[in-house]
């Protein structure tokens, strides 16, 4: 008995959609996940596990997915977002992206997090040529290896780029800064001291001690203790939320106050506030960080049109969710940025058009983003978002500073 | 029921067994066989599982370490780590075909267990259980430490490489075209129902009735001349090698290794198939290999639709809030433990015996 197997029917429909593009599309695709009313999407998030925090990205596309949908979808079709638990396992990730894939036809997998997670499944989507769209990590081999991955593109700033700002910022406002880093040990936290250190090549200030964790790690205490010992007038948390909060807490309690930068990852005001221990903990005072979203917390996007939607959009679809939680703001920006690629797709969506679409963006007034940032790709660009602005926690909030960081001109 | 004709029954089963797992991939989707692969593996080492906690009576909650040595050395075997910047004495150069990784892996696991069995002799019960749970909660930190063997965080990756038997395009066995799904599940099943029987011939012999004095009684057991030293280490040697054989598979299924791949979790879900496929028996087995597989990923999902709304607190709950799969993988888990309290084997083994006291209560 002879089955074609599952796979190979996706893989002959975009080869048949790829001979057919340059003559125009006649007829309705044949890429699996689109039909005649509805767009289906599916990614991997940890809903449950280490990372649950992160659920919320998910979750925020989703919602804004549905109010899209409310308002009648793109050319008549509406969206179906799959989200499939992982609990922040990779194994797991690779066998819900391969259900979504071959069970669930997906048109294109969006917004998987984690960066392992995102790795392990890119090779096995570029081979079967389904879409790995707007991948929820920085880490920089997700727009740096473009050529060799053509199917497969981040979102959000890349963690070098991240440290470059805070290295080109030290070396410019502290002449002869002294820094400690505590980085997490894996891709991220090595992108961002090797951005760090990039950024601080041609000025005074120097990395004068590194100390790096597992994230099975109980505690970050010993570390801090290092890191404090070195003497050094600056910390640089390269962490995720967890550990900055600790480190935070054990630097108070040493009584170490050098200025703190705080990577984006960990920069969230709710997770500022849990690490000021209510306000007891001065340490967080000073504390700066590279934000390109607007935060929910802060007041200045209090009548903000785009933070109007924003909170409709989290009462009516995600009700019972943590409206704070600037994370539902990158879900929904990502989404955003997803529906005005299908738009531009018009009626007839195919895979190969997605990713041509996703590498040629040019779009400004996302209402999810820092005023002025702008989602640009292209054939050299395979970083969506390259801008942030930079921000100092003071008085119990971010007040943003300076102008917008683009770290391709740095 | 004499013990010879139960033995039949057995043969039979097992018999029909091989027929329905050899005949699957015709009636299934490709993604159910891959599904069924993963079965497969987990049946392994709740195989090795078993035959230590089961029949030798030594609890291990960090048999998720053994798949993860297994698993790593499948991948290194494939791929070597120069890519880490290992050279010299301790560089490995890879390029084994998948297939024949897998009894390697076994091998070193095994040893791995049996240098594990050690230590272990002193240790019973509860702190066994700790040891072995220190162990579990110490690899994915080893495996991220020693950077050069393992890829650290980000793992090995093996997808596309030219040792690994398939990818996304078919393969070709004995003439015949297979896809990657079911040459998986081909590969994982053939290697399973082979360690199956090797699990019963074991048991049967000499050295399962061993393991059972030492689990029974080990005073016995020492007065019956049973060397507990040797019985336990030899048990935790082959259930590490089964459970390195397993992880072996599971490498080659996800095609990607990384510490990440066998948490702790890991370790406590194959406690729990082994226990909800009955402790002592192997026929269960199956059974708690699906339910472990099936549980995490798809039936916890599809939980809003089994459990009726009208129940108080659980009706209520919307599979898509975080934790609602842990809380149905609970759920199932307590009311199976109540009315199974010997998981499926149990219910084999009192079908049995009904049916052995049915056939000596006939007549005078």
């Amino acid at each position: 008995m002879r089955r074609l197997p599952a796979v190979v029917a996706p893989i002959i429909a975009c080869a048949a959609a790829l001979i057919l593009l340059p003559t125009g599309l006649a007829g309705s695709s044949a890429d699996p996940g689109i039909t005649a009313t509805t767009i289906v999407l599916g990614g991997t998030s940890p809903l449950t596990g280490p990372a649950a925090a992160y659920a919320s990205v998910a979750r925020g596309a989703k919602a804004y997915l549905d109010s899209v949908n409310a308002r009648g979808g793109v050319a008549r079709r509406t969206f179906e977002y799959k989200i499939v638990d992982d609990a922040y396992n990779p194994a797991q990730t690779v066998q819900a992206t391969r259900q979504l894939v071959e069970s669930d036809n997906v048109f294109a997998v969006f917004n998987s997090l984690g960066t392992e997670h995102n790795q392990a499944i890119r090779d096995y989507l570029n081979q079967a040529k389904v879409p790995h769209l707007f991948v929820a990590t920085g880490a920089t081999t997700f727009g740096r290896d473009a050529a060799r991955y053509p199917w497969t593109i981040g979102f959000q700033p890349s963690y070098q780029a991240e440290g470059l700002v805070y290295g080109r910022y030290l070396g410019q406002t502290r002449r002869g800064a002294r820094i400690a880093v505590l980085y997490q040990n894996d891709d991220y936290g090595r992108d961002l001291l090797a951005g760090l250190k990039r950024g601080i090549a041609r000025s005074t200030a120097r990395v004068v001690a590194e100390e790096t964790y597992d994230v099975t790690a109980p505690d970050v205490q010993s570390q801090i203790a290092q890191l404090k010992a070195s003497r050094a007038n600056v910390l640089a948390i390269f962490g995720t939320p967890k550990f900055a909060i600790q480190s935070y807490v054990f630097a108070n309690r040493l009584n170490w106050r050098p200025l703190i930068v705080n990577n984006s990852v960990s920069g969230a005001s709710n997770i500022m506030l849990l690490a000021s221990e209510g306000g007891k903990n001065k340490a967080v005072n000073g504390s700066i960080t590279l934000n390109f979203l607007k935060d929910p917390t802060d007041p200045r996007w209090r009548r903000d049109a785009g933070m109007r939607q924003y909170r409709s959009i989290m009462s009516r679809y995600a009700k019972g969710a943590n409206v704070r939680d600037v994370y539902h703001v990158y879900g929904m920006a990502v989404a955003y940025e997803t529906v005005s690629l299908f738009r531009r797709l018009g009626a007839n969506p195919t895979r190969a058009g997605l990713m041509a679409r996703a590498r040629s963006i040019t779009s400004a007034g996302n209402p999810f983003l820092l005023p002025g940032v702008t989602v640009k790709t292209g054939r050299r660009d395979g970083f969506p978002i390259q801008q942030g602005q930079l921000q100092r926690w003071r008085g119990g909030k971010w007040v943003p500073f300076g102008g917008l960081w683009s770290s391709n001109r740095l | 029921m004499t013990p010879r004709q139960k033995q039949l029954v057995g043969f039979v089963a097992f018999a029909a067994f091989v027929v329905v797992v050899a005949l699957l991939p015709a009636f299934i989707s490709a993604f159910r066989a891959q599904q069924f692969a993963f079965v497969g593996i987990y049946l392994i080492a709740l195989l090795g599982l078993n035959i230590l906690t089961g029949y030798t009576g030594q609890i291990s909650l960090g048999h998720g370490a053994f798949m993860a040595v297994g698993g790593y050395t499948t991948a290194l075997l494939m791929v070597g780590n120069e890519q880490f910047g290992q050279t010299g004495a301790l560089a490995i150069e890879g390029g084994m075909k998948d297939v024949w990784t897998i009894p390697i892996a076994g091998l070193v696991a095994g040893l791995v267990g049996l240098a594990f069995g050690f230590p272990a002799l002193r240790l019973s019960g509860l702190y066994l259980a700790l040891a072995t749970f220190a162990v579990a909660v110490a690899t994915p930190s080893a495996a991220k430490r020693f950077q050069e063997f393992t890829g650290g965080g980000s793992g090995i990756n093996l997808f596309g490489v030219p040792e690994l038997t398939a990818g996304l395009t078919p393969v070709e066995i004995f003439g015949r075209e297979l896809a990657f799904n079911d040459w998986l599940y081909y590969l994982c099943w053939t290697v399973a129902l082979v360690l199956f029987a090797g699990a019963w011939l074991i048991l049967r012999g000499r050295t399962g009735r061993a393991f059972r004095a030492v689990r029974d009684s080990e005073t016995a057991a020492v007065s019956s001349g049973v060397s507990l030293a040797r019985y336990k280490i030899l048990a935790f040697g082959i259930s590490a090698a089964y459970a390195g054989v397993a992880g072996s598979l599971y490498t080659i299924a996800i095609t990607f290794v990384n510490p990440d791949t066998f948490p702790i979790a890991l370790s406590i879900f194959l406690l729990v198939g082994v226990v909800v496929g009955g402790l002592g028996q192997l026929g269960g087995l199956v059974f708690g290999a699906i339910f472990i597989h099936f549980m995490q990923i798809e039936w916890a999902q599809q939980m809003d639709a089994v459990v009726p709304d009208f129940l108080p607190i659980i009706g209520d709950i919307d599979t898509d809030t975080p934790g609602a799969p842990a809380l149905a993988f609970g759920a199932v888990l307590i009311l199976l433990m109540f009315f199974l309290p010997n998981g499926v084997g149990g219910i084999f083994r009192r079908a049995g015996q009904a049916l052995t006291s049915w056939r000596y209560s006939r007549g005078a």
